[in-house]
């Protein structure tokens, strides 16, 4: 990933929007299958309009909706969910070292998802610091609106859209395996962190089919550090930069 | 939607920008005092290891199909080869990604 910083080609906001393109092939299909699934536990069309513009964590309201709607104790609810969420705690120290004084990052956080931080983390060091809350805003903002605007239409038009298009849900969501690729492949300039990406994901990957989707990414991305610790330590030829 | 449940979206919408929002102002907070500019030489090398190593595991989260098979399963190891391909040519980030999605889309129509 190149530090150096290059001046944008367009104005901020525009290049946040277009480089958070591709997450829009990940986002609609999950947001239509979330709106749709929430109406179909009970929930009104504006009720899960607004579930997606507060909590806007995929995951964790897939579990509001379902532990809600089981009758679930709602202190659980809160505990469950909110520990799915917990991986977000390494964001925004990630990214602060690249964030300006600025009192609007605040506000912003709200946008910080698995993806938009994913490319904050390559993209934000490419530019120059004062085109980066700008570039943030763009890309936050197409990204939340976008997960708003799926679930709108999952909770209006769902059942019949993935009736008419059932090729939109399989095909589209590749972007974000392609996108996640892109943003993390220059990273692998050495062995030990070619080492530690492929361990971070083929860790990930099993977790998953193994049927642990929820811990899959912390406990995956703890893997991947151990094997560069252990690459570290054990001073493997070909392991440093 | 009852009160206690509107309640409970708001707390977890609360804890979640919570949880975004914090660690964001502990880290800013100590870089200010440390006085740099571009502080990742005074992050904790962990933290600053674990950031790729999410973004690592994000993507093996991604690669499984949502609705896995063999058809699905190959076409998500050419859509990546794809996208690799075209990354090593463009070195950018849209068109690795556009030409991953429809080689991928491809391989399922036919296969499928």
């Amino acid at each position: 990933m190149s530090s150096i910083a290059q001046p944008l080609s367009m104005t901020p906001w525009k290049q946040g929007v277009k480089d958070a393109i591709p997450l829009l092939g990940g986002y609609i299909p999950v947001a239509i299958s979330f709106g749709l699934i929430s109406v179909q536990s009970g929930f009104s069309v504006l009720e899960t309009i607004l579930i997606s513009t507060f909590i806007y964590a995929g995951a964790s309201q897939f579990l509001f909706v379902a532990m809600v709607a089981s009758g679930a104790p709602l202190w659980l609810v809160i505990i469950m969910t909110l520990l799915i969420n917990a991986r977000h705690v390494v964001y925004g120290p990630n990214l602060a070292p690249y964030l300006t004084k600025d009192a609007r990052w605040g506000p912003l956080m709200h946008g910080l998802t698995d993806q938009i931080f994913a490319i904050a983390h390559t993209r934000l060091p490419q530019m120059p610091s004062e085109s980066r809350i700008g570039w943030y805003t763009g890309a936050a903002t197409l990204a939340w609106l976008s997960w708003i605007g799926g679930t709108a239409l999952g909770a209006i038009a769902g059942d019949e859209l993935m009736q008419r298009w059932p090729l939109i849900n399989e095909v589209l969501p590749f972007a974000l395996p392609a996108l996640f690729f892109v943003l993390i492949v220059p990273r692998c300039n050495n062995l030990q962190w070619t080492v530690t990406i492929a361990g971070a994901a083929a860790s990930a990957m099993l977790l998953k089919v193994f049927g642990f989707p929820n811990i899959a990414i912390p406990a995956a991305a703890l893997c991947g550090a151990l094997a560069f610790y252990a690459l570290k330590f054990t001073g493997k030829p070909g392991a440093h930069s | 939607m009852s009160n206690t449940i509107w309640i409970t979206l708001l707390t977890i919408a609360i804890g979640t920008y919570l949880i975004r929002l914090l660690p964001y102002l502990w880290m800013a907070r100590k870089l200010e005092r440390e006085n740099t500019q571009e502080g990742i030489a005074n992050m904790p090398s962990w933290l600053s290891i674990l950031g790729p190593t999410m973004i690592a595991a994000m993507f093996g989260t991604s690669l499984v199909p949502g609705n896995p098979s063999v058809t699905t399963w190959f076409a998500t190891f050419v859509g990546v080869m794809m996208t690799y391909l075209v990354w090593r040519r463009t070195r950018s980030m849209g068109w690795p990604i556009f030409s991953g999605v429809a080689v991928f889309g491809v391989v399922v129509v036919l296969l499928g």
